[in-house]
């Protein structure tokens, strides 16, 4: 095969320079794939005359499921026949994205059999990505996946595939268990993920602290980020420690506090920890003296979303605090009454994010079933035009005090 | 008298036939249609959804998608081509 | 059912992580009392039980072969008993429990071309899109344009001698499946020609109601184009959002000479110090100029330096325009201020500066 590859002048620039180059990754898949060899030739052109060749094709997947495959197709299918099918496979991640070797090359071998050799590890909603196969291929990888214990994850107006940090594996400021959170949702949702019923994609992301290293706030449907109700714990002699090796306590950790609850009178700290909005930045900055409090669950929050089609948005509070611990009855349920209205209701392409914006929040809230509290908002409202649903008439009242 | 979920399948197989080259119906699209016209015989959401996977797994409709999902008879490859 | 459906396995679901988790942390789990940082691109976490945890973490390029998944399996047979995991920027992380396989580890690291860094006040690996390697409506390419900005800022992920975290992202298109919205830099690509319409073409592949209604403007309605139905678009009303191109492959907005890349500033995810924000423009238009996008490299570099050297400690991006205002970077950037800065979609409104809290 190595002799097949075609001189690409213009990628060879991107091999140079020490971050590490994915064209040499695409050239080493070309010592085997025909179809890698093919995506080199394509790309050079590219890089030619700078636009994509590649045509979105929606009809293909694997029997019985809705999402997890991308069709896609070349555009130069007589000069690069073997790229003129290059469709997507995602793969469920496991949790955490913690892997053993065995597993891993298990996925390797079967990807270097049916598809491009290509990977990406790992797509941006958390999936394993196998990158580049034909319409043919799509059965038997999933045939051979099966056998090895790993599943399709979502795309399309599905349940996208659920992902998380690795929260209590290995972080101590895991305020919940994500990575259980996240499995048990993937596999009692099972059929929502593989068989898309929605108005659109709906995304779970669970981070297991307010630094929120997932990102879910901006690009869950669904965000659960860990927090804490009662106070940081602190160790005074370790806070210590940080001054006496030099940390300025002051203007470190205390001048940072957006809250301003905390002071340092050069030997202890104090936190009035009614006041803290448990941001992590003292935490952050001081992880061996203080940790996050005991009672610890999560925020749920509602509708984040990337721009297309009616602007980005970020999740807002819903839950403000909730327990996290199986069998999670609180979070399902607040799940199941949002898909319920949403599905129903909800505009092609619409995310609910969007519908809630369109229906307002407010009026959200009532068809789900849940009260309003303070915490749901930046700020009450500034505009007056209310829309109150009742007035009394004038004799209502009397009627009233008679019943 | 109560609907099986094969002939809720079937009447959502005769929908997606007739309106092929029409319109694109998504899987809500079908169960609205089922519950507006079967609702009084116990068809529901939950009922609609069998008879989706059903259909599905017959392998006499698939998925599409199209900047959404749809349900639609088999296209055929050529034709994305 | 179909013979393909009868002995099938489905909904089975990931393989349960558990099976993949090294004894030290199946035994810590829920254990972990703190973490130090070590060196760049290595922390140690200590459990209560005194057992400690090493993690290296290495760039990757996200584009992976599987031939190099099997060199990272090696290294994992080899330092951590077989044991590895990914980031959600696309780095590889080596779980060890052996201090002293570190720096075997890195050196093997390095001759198979992999840094190790992003950690701590320091630029970790760019989340990233397909690009020209895999999507139908990129507007410039991905893997490229974030392989040559990491060449040049690959000291700011190998040392943390930056003021605080820099997250950068790179989207493709406004559909942005790398949700670049809320990062410290996000590049964006950008169409700037309205969808040029296959009228032959759209009425077999398209539904003409659905492409109107998928316009969030409404700038597409139906017409007759040559006696047969298609639709016209109201140019003026265009904002290339390619939302028609999505549900209607015969709307297509790529071209090379309108195509481009746009700069974002200052957004964050983390609720740490301040609330998450979202980026805001800063440069409106950069040339694909590919191979190797020298504009789109020196921008981000001038910026991330003129950042470096004026933000405070911990001041992320977005905090640190905040405190000095926009004007006051725009100038200390040489930045020029365009129409085109201000918005003028959904919440303009609340984008305009409504108080005479002004420096000079």
């Amino acid at each position: 095969m190595a002799d097949n590859i075609p001189k690409t002048p213009k990628l060879d620039e991107l091999e140079k320079g020490r971050w590490p180059s994915f064209v040499k990754e695409i050239k080493m898949a070309a010592q085997k794939s025909p179809m890698a060899v093919d995506l080199l030739g394509q790309l050079e052109q590219s890089y030619d005359e700078k636009i994509g060749y590649w045509k979105h094709g929606g009809i293909v997947g694997v029997m019985g499921y809705g999402g997890g495959v991308i069709g896609r197709y070349s555009n130069l299918p007589e000069k690069y026949p073997n790229i003129s099918h290059f469709h997507t496979m995602r793969i469920n991640q496991p949790a955490g994205w913690f892997y053993k070797t065995e597993a891993l090359r298990k996925v390797c071998d079967i990807w270097e059999k049916h598809g491009s050799g290509l990977t990406n590890m790992h797509g941006s909603t958390g999936d394993i990505i196998l990158l580049g196969t034909k319409t043919d291929e799509l059965e038997p990888t999933f045939a051979e996946l099966q056998k090895i214990d790993f599943d399709i994850g979502g795309s399309g107006s599905d349940l996208r595939t659920p992902s998380c940090c690795c929260g209590m594996a290995r972080c101590e400021w895991a305020c919940y268990d994500t990575m259980a959170l996240t499995h048990d949702l993937t596999m009692h949702y099972q059929d929502e993920l593989h068989r898309p019923a929605f108005p659109y994609k709906f995304k779970f992301k669970m981070s297991g602290c307010p630094n929120d290293c997932v990102a879910s706030i901006a690009r869950a449907d669904m965000s659960v980020i860990g927090t804490w109700r009662d106070d940081i714990q602190v160790d005074p002699d370790a806070v210590r420690e940080y001054a006496d090796k030099g940390m300025n306590i002051e203007s470190d950790v205390v001048d940072n506090c957006p809250a301003k609850c905390m002071s340092w009178d050069g030997k202890e700290l104090h936190i009035d920890n009614s006041f803290c909005v448990r941001c992590m930045h003292c935490i952050n900055v001081m992880p061996k003296a203080l940790r996050p409090g005991k009672d610890r669950g999560a925020t749920v929050l509602i509708g984040s979303k990337a721009p297309i089609i009616e602007g980005a948005l970020l999740s807002s509070v819903f839950l403000p605090f909730v327990k996290v611990e199986p069998p999670y009855t609180e979070i399902k349920d607040l799940v199941d009454k949002i898909w319920d209205v949403w599905s129903e209701e909800g505009k092609n392409r619409e995310r609910v994010g969007e519908f809630i914006q369109r229906v307002g929040l407010g009026n959200f809230l009532d068809a789900i079933e849940l009260d309003p509290v303070p915490e749901m908002v930046a700020h009450p409202r500034e505009n007056p035009y209310v829309f109150y649903e009742e007035y009394f008439e004038e004799d209502e009242g009397e009627e009233e005090e008679e019943s | 008298m109560a609907k099986t979920v094969d002939e809720i399948a079937e009447a959502m197989f005769g929908m997606v036939k007739d309106a092929q080259g029409l319109k694109k119906l998504k899987p809500m699209d079908l169960t609205k249609a089922m519950v507006e016209l079967y609702g009084g015989e116990g068809v529901d959401k939950k009922f609609c959804k069998l008879a989706i996977k059903q259909l599905i797994d017959s392998g006499r409709c698939v998925y599409t998608y199209f900047g959404g999902s749809y349900i639609e008879l088999p296209h055929s490859e050529g034709a994305a081509n | 059912m179909s013979d393909v459906m009868k002995d099938r396995r489905t909904d089975y679901g990931p393989p349960h992580y558990e099976q993949f988790l090294p004894p030290v942390i199946k035994e810590n789990y829920g254990k972990w009392k703190y973490h130090e940082f070590m060196k760049p691109g290595v922390m140690v976490h200590v459990s209560e039980t005194g057992d400690k945890l090493f993690t290296v973490r290495a760039a990757s390029g996200r584009l992976c072969s599987v031939s190099k998944i099997r060199m990272y399996c090696d290294l994992a047979d080899k330092y951590c008993d077989g044991y590895l995991r990914f980031t959600s920027r696309h780095n590889v992380e080596f779980l060890l429990t052996k201090e002293e396989n570190i720096n075997p580890l890195i050196k093997d690291l390095a001759e198979i071309g992999h840094p190790v860094g992003g950690i701590g006040n320091a630029i970790s690996s760019i989340v990233h899109t397909q690009g020209w390697i895999h999507c139908h409506s990129a507007a410039t390419d991905a893997s490229g344009i974030v392989k040559c900005v990491m060449d040049e800022l690959i000291e700011y992920f190998e040392n943390t001698k930056l003021p605080g975290k820099l997250r950068i992202a790179l989207a493709c298109c406004l559909n942005m499946c790398g949700a670049v919205h809320c990062s410290d830099i996000a590049i964006l690509g950008i169409h700037r020609r309205p969808p040029r319409i296959d009228h032959e073409n759209l009425r077999k592949v398209c539904e003409i109601p659905n492409v109107s209604a998928s316009c969030p403007t409404a700038a597409i309605r139906p017409a007759t184009v040559d006696d047969n139905p298609s639709v016209e678009v109201i140019e003026e009303r265009c904002m290339f959002c390619a939302n028609c191109f999505t549900v209607c492959p015969a709307m297509p907005l790529n071209d090379p000479l309108n195509d481009g890349v746009s700069i974002w500033l200052g957004g964050k995810v983390s609720n740490a110090r301040h609330e998450p924000m979202f980026s805001k423009l800063a440069i409106p238009f950069l040339p694909n100029n590919p191979p190797r996008w020298p504009e789109v490299t020196t921008a981000v570099k001038d910026i991330v330096e003129l950042w470096a050297k004026n933000a405070r400690r911990y001041e992320r991006m977005g905090e640190w325009i905040e405190r000095i205002g926009w004007p006051k970077f725009f100038k200390m950037a040489g930045i020029e201020f365009q129409k085109e800065h201000i918005d003028d979609f959904k919440f303009a409104g609340l984008t305009y500066k409504r108080s005479t809290h002004l420096t000079f």
